[in-house]
């Protein structure tokens, strides 16, 4: 057991300090928005609420359960999530492990060709049109599909396998594996924080992301959670429309907004906890002698 | 520039046998490359109509070419005020999220690499990236909430404390400050965790040496921690140079205002009323080449230098 | 290895079946490339053929529609493809013209990229709807557009509802004078009414003031509400707000900007000045605006205005809490939505008596409260090219256009979605399922109507008292006629498109918006630079490309009149 000289318990605490301060202000909306969700609509509207609820209720949540249409979206976003991680992550290590080697013909040019990709988009037509003669339109599988692979990702992942020292690599050739036994023997086991790190990347990206489902996705019952959202919280053009067409929508209550966010927020914070464990220090080096 | 192949024993490698061991690799790159063919490259074909006159009816291989030799739109983009403007502050705000945003998350993934409490540091890292699942509209509506120059809480309390209102969000220059501001905060905890990965991959028998040779904290911070993020971070920052006049459209366009739209316009927003609500297709297009042609340029030069610092580029 | 040979296949086939679309949609691209001046020419043939096909108004084969209708993703709505409403219009037009009706949903809030994306992919349905002309005007200029000219007169004779409703000034509205295309039809306003005015009542009658008739009174009553903010509000007297607006001023104290226009001004100023429907470049707006600027400048004004976004629904929440004294808005603003309007929210959280009511306030130079409305017309419905059934599509304008269709579509069923009152009025409530109208008075069926409209015209009248569930139908009424009084109602003027109106009408409208609020929010001293640098932007981006060829469009058709004839 190392002993710590004071000056260095002083560092420590100061760190945690910081932390401390840095958490409070991470945290503070989010228990605004809660407390929201749980006060009575009339203190929401004289915007008396700040951290603790007032007129304590939670009607907001039971209305949230209660509707199908929610229900629904959040077992199919989460089912969506699961499924678009796992290929996500099998798309990626595909692309960018065979990228790690030098000797692999042809590899600038396959480089080039990714990197294009990242920067040059057409924009919503072209992209329209292709998902329609690719029949994905109103398909589940549009929000699969097309959103499989970021080259931004594998980029990271590739990084990462450029940090696994080449010695690994080159004891196992001389055993005789072949390259996928080396991917699956060698690299995937050591790559544990990679993986989890982009698992996070894609299932975040997946749960959040709507504007694929907006633009290809007209059967209600296939609609992210997020989109749900979106149009609550789209109230970007009511106004104009109020005025325009003579008549305002309903809004929904304001603690009502707060419950649906919270509702589609929760679930994909708690993932991270979850992945921390493969954020293990040193798993990579008990096998080499520097 | 063709490496020179490794020899192992003293003979010729031909195709065909460079072929039986390499033809698992090219078999495992079909898939992403073929994805990457359909779904990116394809549309790509659309990028055209940034030197066509664009007619919703006609394919894009009969519309006609615009005048100028096709660069019409780049130069009516280019003579417009606005756009000029919007150039500018996309750049502008970018910078400026760089230079305080980019070190952000590498100073936090540092200090909680010290915290030596588990439990704690966990929570702290599920805290610190909550702001990024907050929705840029709930954000501001949050920030006008405290920093609104009447009824901000934030305002209310310098008043009684007899100060002035500081105008956070209504008056130019402090909008910046705000938005970089926000920026930082939103991004900061969901950043580090790309570095706490890495840090993750840092062998701790280093440390453990560094100790034994009576490195004090700052000095193991130095000699071993960063030096094992830099490849992340050089990769990280190429990439995010890369995006120099990208911008998100949710953030920006949340947080514009009347008052501070000299500051607050961005490509994006401004693409967004000219071009997509203003149908004017092919000025979107146009714009849209400008802004991947000059992040191409940003991303070699920065590839570029890397590599001449002695560093792994992001090939 | 098999999966993969598989992918390589399936891969191979996409990327030719990419190749052979772009093949297919060259021969359709085309084919309605050449189309828009032969497409009219084209159909006109084919329904040559059609017209004597109908027999009864019916078709002998069952011919097939697609209607667009705005998904407003309202929590709670019915399903706007198939409901209630839905099913009666398609057993209607069934039965009536043997046309089958499918409505394609389009969502309210993207409806412009979704309709360039169903455009694009030629996916787009028969008959569109749209507020915006310069959209159909960018439309028709790339080909995508059908010349209705044709159809409305060859097939008058089928049309008798929609000739009756909308009559020559809709349908022709946007008819050009020069080749005589007719890009769009123009959809009625039941009504005219537009910005009113509201105070506090109960305000009022506890400071023992009467309601102001001038704006001088206006002020003071704003002057007043501020000094006395204890008496009114207690202990939330920090957070009094006597007159708030919105960053979108220029709607917002309408009825304050168009005091300050001259109320005889000639048809050829306003029209030169009008591309702007704030009436931002009209003469007399910088004078209200500088009186608004003097009062932001006193305090009696919502400080915060311009930073609020127009999704935000803080200012309506300070409204419903107690702490705005006066406000312009749509005439009927405190009364919308019933349990969560305005007005009830008052009830419920100040008091029995506190209510918001409408008045006249601010007096032109001729001492009347002139409101210069729009023209009858509302929403522009157009034809894309791919609209195979012209004529199908003009009978269900027609069918739509029908008073006793219009009025089922606007109340639904008695018990339902309204009741029946005893002098006949109908009070309209809250409906379950698939009754709910997810827009209200269900415009987004009725396609050439905006507002309530029943067969009888009395019942009508005694019925808009009672639309609003909640709310005094006397305070409807005042309101309905105030907003009726001293109209100036905007002519259609016909001179042709305005090619400088294409494609800039949202930044303008940006731009506009932040001339207003920057100019309100300027020091006294400051305001007139702040405004002059702020119109001169807005007429460099365009603005005033539009004023010269109006002006020179105005001039090549009425020669050295100011009036129309």
């Amino acid at each position: 057991m190392k002993v710590k000289s004071t000056s260095a318990k002083i560092g420590d605490w100061i760190f945690v300090l910081i932390c401390v301060l840095l958490s409070v202000i991470c945290l503070v909306p989010m228990i605004n928005l809660l407390a929201k969700s749980l006060s009575h609509t009339d203190y929401l509207i004289r915007n008396e609420i700040y951290l603790l609820p007032k007129g304590f209720n939670l009607d907001a949540y039971t209305t949230v359960l209660h509707d199908m249409k929610y229900v629904r979206a959040f077992f199919w976003t989460a089912f969506l999530t699961f499924v678009c991680t796992i290929f996500s992550l099998v798309m990626t290590t595909l692309c960018a492990y065979p990228l790690i080697f030098e000797k692999l013909k042809g590899r600038s040019a396959i480089n080039v060709f990714i990197t294009i990709t990242m920067f040059f988009n057409a924009g919503t037509i072209p992209n329209y049109l292709l998902m329609k003669s690719l029949d994905l339109l109103n398909n589940p599988l549009v929000l699969i599909v097309p959103s499989c692979l970021s080259v931004y990702n594998m980029i990271i992942m590739r990084s990462f396998f450029y940090g696994i020292p080449d010695s690994l690599r080159e004891s196992a050739e001389i055993d005789g594996a072949t390259f996928f036994q080396i991917l699956t023997k060698i690299y995937v086991p050591l790559s544990k924080p990679v993986f989890a790190t982009l698992a996070l990347f894609y299932a975040v990206g997946r749960w959040n992301g709507y504007s694929d489902a907006l633009m290809y996705m007209k059967n209600a019952k296939y609609y992210p959670l997020q989109l749900l959202l979106y149009n609550i919280l789209n109230n970007i053009n009511q106004v104009e429309v109020a005025t325009q067409e003579g008549f305002s929508a309903p809004g929904l209550s304001e603690s009502l907004k707060a419950a649906i966010v919270m509702f589609s927020t929760i679930p994909i914070l708690l993932i991270y906890p979850w992945l921390q464990k493969y954020f293990i220090h040193g798993v990579t080096l008990g096998a080499v002698k520097e | 520039m063709k490496k020179q192949k490794k020899v192992v024993p003293q003979r010729k490698t031909p195709f065909s046998v460079y072929m039986k061991r390499y033809w698992q690799l090219y078999a495992l790159l079909l898939l992403p490359l073929t994805y990457l063919l359909i779904f990116k490259y394809i549309p790509m074909a659309y990028i055209q109509i940034a030197f066509k006159k664009y007619s919703i009816v006609e394919s894009i291989w009969e519309m006609p070419l615009a005048a100028n030799h096709g660069f019409e739109y780049f130069i009516k983009a280019f003579n417009n005020k606005d756009f000029l403007y919007a150039l500018r502050n996309t750049l502008t705000l970018n910078l400026l999220d760089l230079v305080v945003g980019f070190p952000a998350p590498i100073i936090f993934a540092l200090i909680l690499n010290e915290i030596c409490f588990k439990r704690f540091k966990r929570v702290v890292q599920t805290i610190a990236y909550m702001p990024h699942f907050l929705s840029w509209v709930i954000v501001y509506s949050l920030a006008l909430q405290l920093f609104a120059p009447d009824a901000g809480l934030v305002n209310m309390l310098i008043k009684d404390l007899g100060g002035e209102a500081i105008p956070f969000l209504n008056e130019p220059a402090h909008w910046v400050g705000t938005y970089i501001g926000l920026g930082v905060w939103q991004s900061f905890g969901w950043n580090s965790i790309v570095y706490l990965a890495a840090i993750a991959g840092i062998n701790p028998e280093l440390y453990e040496a560094a100790s034994v040779d009576g490195a004090g904290r700052f000095k193991k911070m130095w000699h071993i921690t960063l030096p094992g993020l830099k490849p992340t971070i050089i990769v990280l920052l190429i990439m995010n140079l890369g995006n120099i006049l990208g911008s998100g459209f949710d953030r920006p366009f949340a947080f514009q205002n009347n008052l501070v739209m000299r500051v607050a316009e961005v490509i994006s927003t401004y693409v967004y009323k000219v071009g997509i609500k203003g149908l004017q297709f092919s000025l979107t297009t146009a714009v849209g080449l400008f802004q991947s042609v000059v992040g191409v340029i940003f991303l070699l030069l920065a590839n570029w230098l890397a590599r001449k610092l002695g560093e792994r580029g992001i090939w | 290895m098999k999966k993969k040979i598989l992918s390589i296949l399936l891969a191979c086939s996409m990327v030719f079946s990419m190749a052979a679309c772009g093949g297919n949609t060259d021969t359709q691209g085309s084919a309605t490339g050449n189309g828009t001046s032969t497409g009219g020419a084209a159909s006109g043939s084919t329904d040559e053929k059609t017209t004597s096909e109908l027999v009864d108004g019916k078709f002998a084969e069952t011919r097939k529609i697609v209607v667009e209708i705005y998904d407003r993703g309202n929590d709670g709505g019915s399903d706007p493809t198939n409901n209630m409403y839905t099913e009666y219009i398609k057993k209607g037009m069934l039965e009536d013209h043997n046309v089958e009706v499918e409505f394609k949903a389009v969502p309210r809030w993207t409806e412009v990229e979704e309709i360039n994306n169903l455009l694009a992919a030629g996916d787009a349905p028969d008959i569109c709807v749209t507020y915006s002309y310069p959209t159909i005007q960018t439309y028709a200029q790339m080909g995508g557009v059908l010349d209705l000219s044709q159809y409305v007169e060859t097939y008058k004779a089928d049309l008798p509802n929609l000739w009756n409703w909308l009559g020559e000034t809709n349908i022709y509205w946007d008819k050009d004078p020069d080749n005589g295309t007719l890009w769009a039809i123009e959809a009625k306003l039941a009504v005219s009414n537009r910005v009113l005015t509201f105070v506090r009542q109960d305000w009022l009658d506890k400071l023992g003031m009467k309601a102001p008739t001038t704006k001088a009174e206006f002020e003071n009553m704003l002057v007043a509400f501020k000094d006395n903010a204890e008496t009114l509000l207690g202990a939330d007297a920090d957070k009094m707000i006597p007159y708030s607006v919105s960053y979108d001023v220029g709607w917002r104290a309408a009825t304050l900007i168009e005091s300050f226009l001259d109320p005889d001004m000639s048809d050829k100023e306003y029209y030169i000045n009008g591309f702007d429907d704030r009436k931002l470049t009209q003469n007399g707006t910088k004078e209200a605006v500088r009186l608004l600027n003097k009062w932001y400048n006193m305090g009696l004004m919502w400080n915060d205005f311009a930073l609020y976004g127009s999704g935000d629904t803080t200012e309506d929440s300070m409204m419903k809490a107690g702490y705005v004294g006066a406000f312009t808005h749509n005439w009927d603003y405190p009364w919308r939505n019933g349990e969560d309007s305005i007005n009830a929210n008052l009830k419920r959280q100040v008091g029995e008596d506190a209510k918001f009511v409408a008045i006249d306030c601010f007096e032109d130079s001729k001492g009347t409260y002139t409101k210069f409305v729009s023209g009858p017309i509302d929403r522009k419905i157009f034809f894309p090219t791919t609209n195979d059934e012209p004529l199908a599509s003009m009978l269900y304008l027609d069918w739509i256009s029908d008073p006793e269709h219009i009025q089922y579509l606007q109340i639904g069923d008695e018990g339902v979605t309204h009741t029946v009152a005893d002098n006949g009025a109908i009070a309209t409530q809250a409906a379950t399922g698939d009754a709910i109208m997810n827009s209200g008075m269900n415009i987004d069926y009725t396609i050439t109507c905006n507002g309530l409209k029943l067969v009888d015209e009395n019942i009508t009248n005694l019925s808009r008292a009672l639309a609003y569930p909640g709310a005094d139908p006397d305070d409807i009424v005042n309101a309905h006629t105030l907003a009726n009084t001293n109209l100036r109602i905007g002519k259609n003027v016909n001179v042709g498109a305005i090619t400088a109106e294409e494609g800039v009408g949202d930044t303008l409208s940006s731009k506009r918006d932040i001339v207003y609020d920057n100019a309100v929010v300027a020091s006294e001293a400051n305001f007139d630079k702040v405004w002059d640098d702020g119109i001169a932007d807005y007429l460099s981006a365009g603005g005033q490309a539009i004023k010269d060829e109006r002006e020179e469009k105005w001039n090549a058709a009425f020669g050295d009149a100011t009036q129309l004839p």
